[in-house]
């Protein structure tokens, strides 16, 4: 075994192949009709007899001791139920899940003291919602404010009163650590240069259009829970709402809805379910918890990646990467949720698509009085792709050659794959020139490069911005604990299940065990069984499960979906397939190794006239069990369930020499954005987009592209215009959609121009990559490098985001003070 | 949002009634600004007086060297009619680039002005192009209109009925909005009359709309982009907030005066 460890054998079944039927094509949405005619239900619609609306008090104070809560006029408010104080919320609940060992305590509502603004302080639950928020309105309460903690660095330092959590010691370092793999300090003795940077990537964050909600209900005769909320990964760890709320698993089931919009974010909602549940138990009715925008934008799981990077990477004069370095300070906010699970991932993919030797990571998790981060489209992989790609532009220009050479030149090639990077995660597959040519192509880089110099001359500030950028997918559960400093949850599976009946008609029905949160659940389920089975997509109907009927799934996210959906799909429609043909053979008397599965129907090959569709024998498997000998080992109706495990995972290396392989999915995408700057304004404009991705054997393309294009629109929000952002009193100054400035359609370009490089993984089915994150991965990073390019003439240099007219317009004025 | 009671009177009469009927009435146009303020709980009134059943106080009507627009006109009628766009291209321009569709199928000009939002955009246009608004009881000069952050002339009660725009021998409008909200960091309304007398009104920028004299005697004397040459604007008692601080908001008066005058000399 080297430093980097080893690959295991490929489990891939089915091969990827020209002639599939489903899998490839650009087929209408399965979810669209119902949710285009208004039919979904969405965490809100649920309304349930007897319930009674919940409402909460927060914190207005960054940082606060709670001296007193007078809720007495509230509690004498006609119509309210029961007023919950963080103190009367702990004697019946224990902290919140985490996944960060040794954990950060974070109650569902605050006691004692609040870390940020937005902290649950007090919950009500009345009549109605009216009721609710006029309670809240009727508390007292004495604050004693702590210093505020906004600055990151700062933060390193703190002690005494402005320290978040005492119990943990006199720091707001929530975890330090270095990582170090492979020789780093000879790589950069033997550097002839090294490029030194720091950047600054913004707090930013998912911004779903339906809230994070809740409607829970506890039957005292059971002593059961049932929580309908729009969260994800209720069937992977759903559990632990159940142990915050003190009863056993069994007595908790969570129902999902349609989440309206998740980017994330609702990956794994814990605050919303908690509060409702227990406010549903201390009031013996259901409970509604809807967040409205303001308790979502301060305290939910929006916020993500808020990070400082000294980075350096070395490298010879010719043009050689050799090894990354680089030291991160990351603004976590109140909380660990995710450990720094965020941190796990980017060590996936940390090197980009370049050969470089070795790599160290020194990370600072820093605990300030901001909301904590959750999980948002990149979980932190899009922050090592924009301070690789912004290395390897300025390494470029240092050397004074082109950054597309540059690139070029230190691509993993294509026969150097399976790969493993310094940190021991693999690159499955990949053909990086392959995906820079083709954007090259559709960009019309030489084009635009002739209509940059000539706008040059007419005062024309015209870029042309490159980046290729990796786009890990299929997590394993090793981020989430890798960096952890004390043993905790240290899961290896990350699987996704399903089941799958065929009725006695013939019709199939498919139930998924993790949620529909925006992406195309039903439609990648709906291809690949009809694809498996020879049917027609609309013959089967998909449904999802609670966690009562659920089966062991990690659920979207990681761009995971459609890779592990897909496995599972393949594993339970496989199972039914061999039934088929086991009956199939005894009823038409030939030998199984004779039959096939064609066009609906088995088939007994080369007898055209000998051939019995799946609705005759789901018939016989249904009705006619005992009409069959009773040695075929055979049970009544058709069905199976499968649960298929991540596709190539590793474990962590004992001695830490790497981290094992834990996301080895590898798409690419190469973006190029053509922007044109108005130097007097600091507004940026897009002229052109081309966007190329390789994302494996494509399901279904038209799907994807909606992804791609969504995702870099998303890309161009972080880049140019979002920012969750706190002042000095840290309070949070973009709580609302009329500062946190989401781009429209007049923000993005009139068209991005989208591509396909199709390199199957060798480790999924069909060879499918994950490909939902992927625009934001690769559009930060490609404009910040437009713009500079745009501003070449002027000397400005961007090492951070966002790019607000009135910041770029600073650094343009900085830039002509400097040269005048 | 707190209880309150609803009332939708179908005449200008009756809405006064009502209004004076009222302890604490607010009229609704649009409902752009007052009701998002409404369901945040920031404002909230005993009775709300619906003027979207009045038909009478809709529509434009082009007259002798004026455009007559009723103070419940949508920002998409003006935006997209004839008679405007014919008579007075750069306040279509306005119209058509306040927020967004659904913004401009719902907002009024009449509730635009009345609520005075510092970061509207009418206010630029009716200073800028010297509009008359004409209210139930009189006709108040827009340079009399607007006094001040969310004030205006109206007296209590008083109802905004039309807004009247004499027509410009040529007029131009620039903004730079706030991305994604659109709402006018800094825009300028510049006009000239047939006798040569400039108006140049900037929004977004102050407590309220307001006018630069100096800009304006530079183009009359020569209405061209050179003319606002070397002319200094002081960042003193500028708006500041996230998204502009005050001597930015200064540079870009200087740039929007001068794409003002452009889109006047181009249309």
């Amino acid at each position: 075994m080297s430093d980097r460890g080893h690959i295991p054998e490929s489990r891939q079944r089915e091969k990827p192949r020209a002639d599939l039927q489903w899998i490839g094509k650009s087929m209408k949405r399965v979810e669209d009709p119902r949710l285009l005619v208004g039919k979904g239900i969405y965490a809100d619609d649920i309304n349930v007899p007897e319930m009674a609306h919940a409402a909460v008090l927060r914190s207005p104070h960054a940082h606060a001791r709670i001296v007193s809560i007078d809720a007495s006029k509230a509690e004498a408010l006609p119509g309210v139920l029961c007023v919950m104080t963080g103190a009367d919320a702990a004697e019946v609940c224990d902290p919140l899940p985490t996944w960060a060992s040794p954990p950060v305590l974070q109650a569902v509502i605050a006691h004692d003291r609040v870390r940020h603004v937005g902290e649950a302080v007090v919950a009500v639950a009345a009549e109605d919602r009216y009721i609710a928020e006029d309670a809240c309105d009727l508390i007292e309460v004495e604050y004693e404010p702590l210093p505020p903690v906004v600055d990151p660095e700062e933060a390193l330092t703190s002690t005494g009163d402005a320290v978040l959590h005492p119990e943990r010691g006199d720091t707001n370092i929530g975890l330090e650590r270095t990582l170090t793999f492979g020789p780093v300090e000879e790589d950069f003795a033997a550097a002839d240069l090294v490029i030194e940077r720091r950047f600054r990537w913004p707090r930013s964050g998912g911004q779903p259009l339906e809230t994070v909600g809740a409607v829970a209900s506890f039957d005292e005769g059971a002593g059961r829970f049932t929580i309908q909320c729009n969260t994800s990964m209720y069937n992977y760890c759903g559990w632990m709402i159940a142990s915050t709320l003190r009863v056993a698993p069994h007595k908790l089931n969570i129902v999902p809805t349609l989440a309206g919009g998740s980017f994330g974010s609702k990956m794994f909602v814990h605050k919303v379910p908690v509060m409702a549940a227990v406010l549903a138990r201390a009031v013996g009715r259901p409970v509604k918890f809807m967040e409205d925008r303001i308790d979502n934008t301060t305290s939910c799981d929006n916020h993500a990646s808020d990070r400082v990077y000294y980075a350096k990477l070395a490298l010879k004069q010719d043009g050689t990467l050799l090894s990354l370095k680089t030291r991160i300070i990351d603004d976590y906010g109140a909380y660990l949720q995710f450990g720094v699970g965020q941190h796990g991932n980017a060590l996936s993919q940390c090197v980009g698509p370049y050969r470089i030797n070795s790599v160290e990571v020194d990370l600072a998790a820093v605990l300030t009085n901001k909301c904590q981060q959750g999980a948002y489209r990149g979980f932190g992989s899009e922050v090592a792709n924009f301070v690789i790609e912004r290395l390897v532009d300025a390494a470029a220009d240092e050397l004074g050659v082109d950054r597309i050479a540059l690139r070029r030149q230190n691509f993993i090639q294509p026969d150097q794959f399976p790969y493993l990077i310094p940190t021991g995660n693999m690159y499955d597959s990949g053909n990086y020139q392959a995906v820079l040519e083709e954007t090259l192509k559709l960009a019309d880089v030489e084009g635009w490069r002739a209509k940059q110099a000539e706008g040059r001359k007419e005062g024309r500030y015209i870029g042309i911005g490159v980046a290729s950028c990796q786009e890990r997918s299929v997590f394993s559960a090793t981020e989430f604990w890798m960096w952890n400093l004390e043993p905790g949850v240290e899961w290896t599976s990350s699987p996704d299940g399903v089941s799958v009946k065929i009725d006695p008609t013939g019709k199939a029905f498919v139930t998924l065990h993790s949620p529909f949160w925006g992406n195309s659940p039903e439609t990648v389920a709906a291809q690949v069984l009809a694809e498996q089975l020879t049917i027609d997509p609309s013959d089967i109907e998909i449904t999802y499960s609670d966690t009562d009927q659920g089966l062991n799934s990690t659920g979207p996210g990681g761009s995971r979906f459609t890779v592990m959906v897909t496995g599972a799909i393949v594993g339970a429609a496989g199972k039914i397939r061999e039934k088929l043909l086991r009956i199939a053979a005894h009823l038409m008397e030939a030998d199984v190794r004779d039959l096939t599965l064609e066009d609906g129907a088995v088939q007994v090959k080369g007898v055209p006239d000998m051939k019995m569709s799946i609705a005759e024998l789901a018939d016989k498997a249904h009705y006619y069990r005992l009409s069959m000998p009773e040695d075929l080992d055979l049970t009544s109706g058709l069905d199976a369930t499968y649960v298929y495990d991540h596709p190539v995972t590793t474990l962590p290396d004992p001695d830490e020499r790497h981290m094992g392989i834990f996301y080895p999915i590898m798409g690419h995408s190469c973006h190029i954005p053509v922007v044109e700057v108005d130097i007097e304004t600091g507004q940026v404009h897009f002229l052109h987009y081309a966007a190329v991705h390789d994302c494996g054997t494509m399901v279904n393309p038209m799907t994807l592209e909606g992804h791609i294009r969504g995702g870099t629109v998303n890309g161009i929000g972080t880049a140019l215009f979002e920012e969750f952002s706190y002042d000095e009193a840290g309070q949070l100054t973009t709580a609302l959609w009329t500062d946190y400035l989401i781009p429209t359609i007049k923000e993005s370009p009139a068209d991005i121009v989208v591509g396909h490089v199709e390199t199957p993984s060798p480790f999924t089915e069909y060879g499918v990559k994950g490909g939902g994150e992927g625009g934001r991965m690769g559009g930060p990073p490609a404009i910040a490098a437009a713009i500079e390019d745009a501003l070449k003439p002027l000397g400005v240099t961007i090492d951070s985001l966002p790019l607000p007219p009135s910041k770029l317009r600073a650094l343009i004025r900085e830039a002509q003070a400097r040269s005048a | 949002m707190y209880p309150f009671t609803y009332h939708r009177p179908s005449s200008l009469d009756d809405a006064k009634a009502r209004l004076a009927a009222s302890e604490d009435g607010r009229l609704l146009a649009g409902g752009m600004s007052l009701l998002p303020t409404m369901r945040f709980r920031l404002a909230s009134c005993a009775d709300l007086v619906d003027l979207n059943g009045i038909e009478a106080l809709a529509g434009i009507e082009r007259g002798d060297g004026h455009v007559r627009v009723g103070a419940m006109t949508r920002h998409a009628a003006v935006a997209g009619s004839a008679e405007v766009r014919e008579a007075i291209p750069a306040l279509a321009a306005l119209a058509g680039s306040i927020g967004d569709v659904q913004v401009r199928n719902r907002g009024t000009i009449g509730g635009s002005i009345c609520f005075a939002d510092p970061a509207a955009d009418y206010p630029a246009g009716l200073l800028g192009l010297d509009a008359t608004i004409n209210t139930d009881r009189r006709a108040i000069g827009a340079d009399d209109f607007f006094t001040g952050l969310y004030e205006t002339a109206l007296e209590e009660g008083e109802i905004a009925v039309s807004v009247e725009f004499a027509i410009p021998e040529r007029a131009g409008w620039a903004k730079f909005g706030n991305q994604a909200s659109r709402f006018a960091v800094v825009a300028v309304m510049v006009s000239q009359a047939a006798g040569g007398a400039v108006r140049l009104a900037v929004t977004g920028a102050r407590t309220h709309v307001f006018r630069v004299t100096e800009m304006e005697q530079a183009l009359a004397a020569n209405f061209s982009e050179e003319a606002l040459d070397g002319i200094p604007v002081s960042s003193e008692g500028l708006n500041e907030d996230l998204h502009a601080d005050r001597d930015y908001r200064a540079h870009l008066i200087g740039v929007m005066a001068r794409r003002a005058v452009r889109d006047a000399l181009a249309r």
